[in-house]
């Protein structure tokens, strides 16, 4: 390509006239495109565009002029957002960035869409080949959801059509829709499986509008096997989006191709979804995913250790799950921190490096369990004062706070029923006791209590 | 270069902001090599430095950034608190970069798009296999972050934690920058400085410029007494 050998004609000229981190920072990431009887050149975002244009473009058209020979009609540079696979930048960097899975960088949907019309579609699946159903780490919290993620391996786009995983953050739903994705892959290595986040159909949507090749996007989307799309919650207020992913949806469904979609709750909570896609979205399999019990806590960290190859005692781990509970990804972050630690002072894992790794994240864990950050907390939730759960007022709307405040404090903190009693003006043990029960009960028979509860605790535990 | 005065400090790393002019002391050890790692591919992709003001986290940074660039890599280096000049356009698509460095974090936090761009840059970060640092005066879950999913995912790194030097570890730094100037600073006139001066390494290095420029012009070396006279104590 004669615009390739002159623009990197043009590059080495360039080189001389700036110093490396300029050269490097803004001129190398420029791509270029085909474009007749012009230099297109394309900026990743259209922040590095203005950049560019704004400091040196005179530069960059000297440059072009010095070197463009008879061959070339017109030597006017263009410029443009947007990036190309495969160009030598994104093979270099992997020189650099080695990691253990280079997943492809964005554009995918692009480059196919450059293709002809009629070409093979080339579906890249994104997948993370690290997350597999041997690495989840499974426990009460989520046997149902890996279990019904199993089924839908089994008998894709039958019996569960969409299989709607939900629950909070960092708790391996995507660990699971990529297990989904990889045991399908495997099974049948031609099937087209496509892994992305809401924000990318987004941005390919936008994309696809712009360049006048939505066709070509509802042919991608429509002709794959197995779509999952992360964080569906993100389509909240897009409405354009939100159609184009209600039709994409209708025409895999009916075809018996399988969807499998996150978010960060229950269907019918997702605020800002159009009724009828919400609806859609509960027609299969909707199920969630709960944090993980200490026991789980306590695997997940044994079995990521063992695929880091630090040696973590039984001890420590128990420790740092005992400590850390609110989502697996911190118990991750958890764990990279006593590693890297251990790694670079050479040093064992023992309790006083955990103590000293994670000492900001210990004390958060401590201040927020104290009584009195749960009366701070629980009367925020229900909108009562802190001198209400205190009184002797005795209305159902104070009493309800202040039984749940104290039934929290009992499970989360380590204070005695006495203790606690006294913390609550100065109420007996049996008061406490009366308490515990009467939550616990109301957990059973309540659902909004059960809610309640759940909220406060990960509000109190993050 | 006139062209680099054009340039606005904030997106400007500093000649001598390298690693090898970093003086970690014991304190930060485990950090600054685990920094290097990272920039050199050999570490954890996404690495979160939290620290203090004035204990070395841009430093660092733009070190890292440096690193990339030598290795024939493309890095970018953006400070969150520079905010006059940014917007969340900023981090649209910046998967092309091999190292992405954002300093202070907490000067966006709470402001949704700002959010939900640093969220949308994580992911693709991530699915690009590219590295990122994150620099905030305190750690991740201490971030006030409306976004729960995109603190989720900054807690999932590798958090690093910068903490401010000792007193004679602070002299060492200033000894190991002022070699790099060829300007010997003797323990005593170090001593004097921490003493007399401040103890916050940025003002160290800013006096420690006024004291080079004076030793050039008056072709003396550091002594007390010189030092006394051109910081007018």
């Amino acid at each position: 390509m004669q615009q390739l050998s002159l623009w990197e004609k043009c590059l080495d000229t360039l080189q001389d006239e700036f110093s490396a981190q300029q050269f490097n920072t803004w001129i190398r990431p420029l791509q270029i495109e085909d474009a007749p009887g012009s230099l297109r050149l394309l900026a990743p975002n259209q922040f590095v565009l203005d950049w560019v244009k704004e400091h040196f473009l005179d530069h960059i058209t000297q440059a072009v002029e010095q070197h463009a020979d008879e061959h070339l009609h017109a030597t006017e540079v263009t410029f443009g957002i947007g990036s190309k696979n495969g160009t030598p930048e994104t093979i270099e960097k992997k020189s650099v960035a080695s990691s253990p899975s280079p997943l492809p960088s964005a554009g995918v949907f692009q480059s196919t869409a450059n293709e002809t019309p009629k070409s093979h579609a080339v579906y890249n699946s994104r997948l993370n080949p690290n997350f597999t159903f041997e690495t989840f780490v499974e426990g009460k919290s989520n046997q149902l959801a890996l279990a019904a993620a199993q089924q839908v391996v089994e008998n894709p786009g039958a019996s569960y059509n969409p299989f709607f995983l939900h629950g909070g953050v960092g708790l391996g739903k995507t660990h699971l829709m990529h297990a989904v994705g990889n045991a399908v892959l495997a099974a049948k290595p031609t099937a087209r499986v496509l892994y992305l986040h809401s924000e990318r159909f987004v941005a390919d949507m936008i994309k696809a509008l712009q360049t006048n090749t939505i066709q070509e996007f509802k042919a991608y989307y429509r002709g794959v096997d197995l779509l999952m799309i992360d964080d569906v919650q993100f389509f909240a207020g897009k409405e354009r989006s939100q159609e184009e992913f209600f039709h994409t949806f209708n025409a895999l469904h009916e075809a018996q191709q399988q969807v499998i979609l996150t978010s960060d709750r229950y269907p019918k909570d997702i605020t800002g979804l159009e009724e009828r896609l919400r609806s859609r979205l509960g027609w299969g399999l909707t199920v969630a995913v709960e944090p993980p019990e200490l026991e789980t806590r306590v695997a997940i960290l044994m079995t990521k250790a063992e695929q880091m190859g630090v040696n973590l005692p039984n001890a420590e781990a128990f420790f740092i799950a005992k400590h850390i509970r609110s989502n697996v990804r911190e118990l991750e972050g958890a764990l990279r921190r006593v590693s890297a630690n251990a790694q670079f002072t050479g040093r064992e894992i023992t309790s006083d490096l955990v103590r000293e790794s994670l000492k900001d994240l210990l004390a958060i864990q401590e201040r927020l369990v104290s009584i009195d950050n749960i009366q701070k907390t629980v009367a925020e939730y229900y909108k009562v004062k802190i001198s209400d759960l205190l009184s002797k007022r005795r209305n159902r709307s104070i009493t309800r706070p202040r039984q749940m405040a104290m039934h929290i404090a009992k499970e989360l903190t380590e204070h005695s029923l006495p203790e606690i009693g006294n913390a609550f003006g100065g109420r007996d043990h049996t008061t406490v006791l009366h308490a515990c029960r009467q939550i616990k009960q109301l957990k059973e028979s309540d659902r909004s209590i059960e809610e309640d509860y759940e909220n406060l605790s990960r509000l109190l535990s993050t | 270069m006139p062209l680099e005065q054009q340039l606005p400090l904030p997106i400007r790393l500093r000649d001598d902001a390298v690693f090898s002019n970093f003086f970690p002391g014991e304190a930060n050890q485990a950090t600054y090599q685990a920094v290097q790692a990272a920039a050199q591919g050999t570490g954890e992709r996404f690495v979160y430095l939290s620290g203090p003001v004035h204990s070395g986290r841009t430093h660092l940074l733009q070190a890292a950034c440096h690193s990339v660039q030598e290795q024939g890599g493309t890095a970018i280096y953006l400070p969150f608190a520079e905010h006059e000049t940014l917007t969340p356009a900023w981090l649209q698509d910046l998967s092309g970069f091999s190292l992405v460095c954002i300093d202070d974090v907490e000067a966006m936090t709470g402001k949704a798009d700002w959010e939900e761009a640093l969220f949308h840059l994580y992911n693709q970060l991530q699915a690009a296999a590219s590295q990122l640092i994150i620099s905030s005066n305190v750690p991740p879950a201490q971030l006030a972050i409306k976004l729960a999913d995109l603190q989720s995912r900054l807690t999932a790194g590798l958090v690093l934690m910068l903490n401010p030097l000792p007193d004679e570890d602070k002299l060492a730094a200033l000894q190991l920058r002022a070699k790099a100037r060829g300007l010997y600073i003797s323990p005593t006139v170090g001593a004097f400085l921490l003493r007399r001066v401040s103890r916050d390494m940025r003002a160290l290095f800013a006096v420690l410029d006024t004291l080079d420029n004076a030793s050039l012009a008056a072709k003396r070396k550091l002594t007390v007494p010189f030092v006394k006279e051109v910081l007018s104590l």
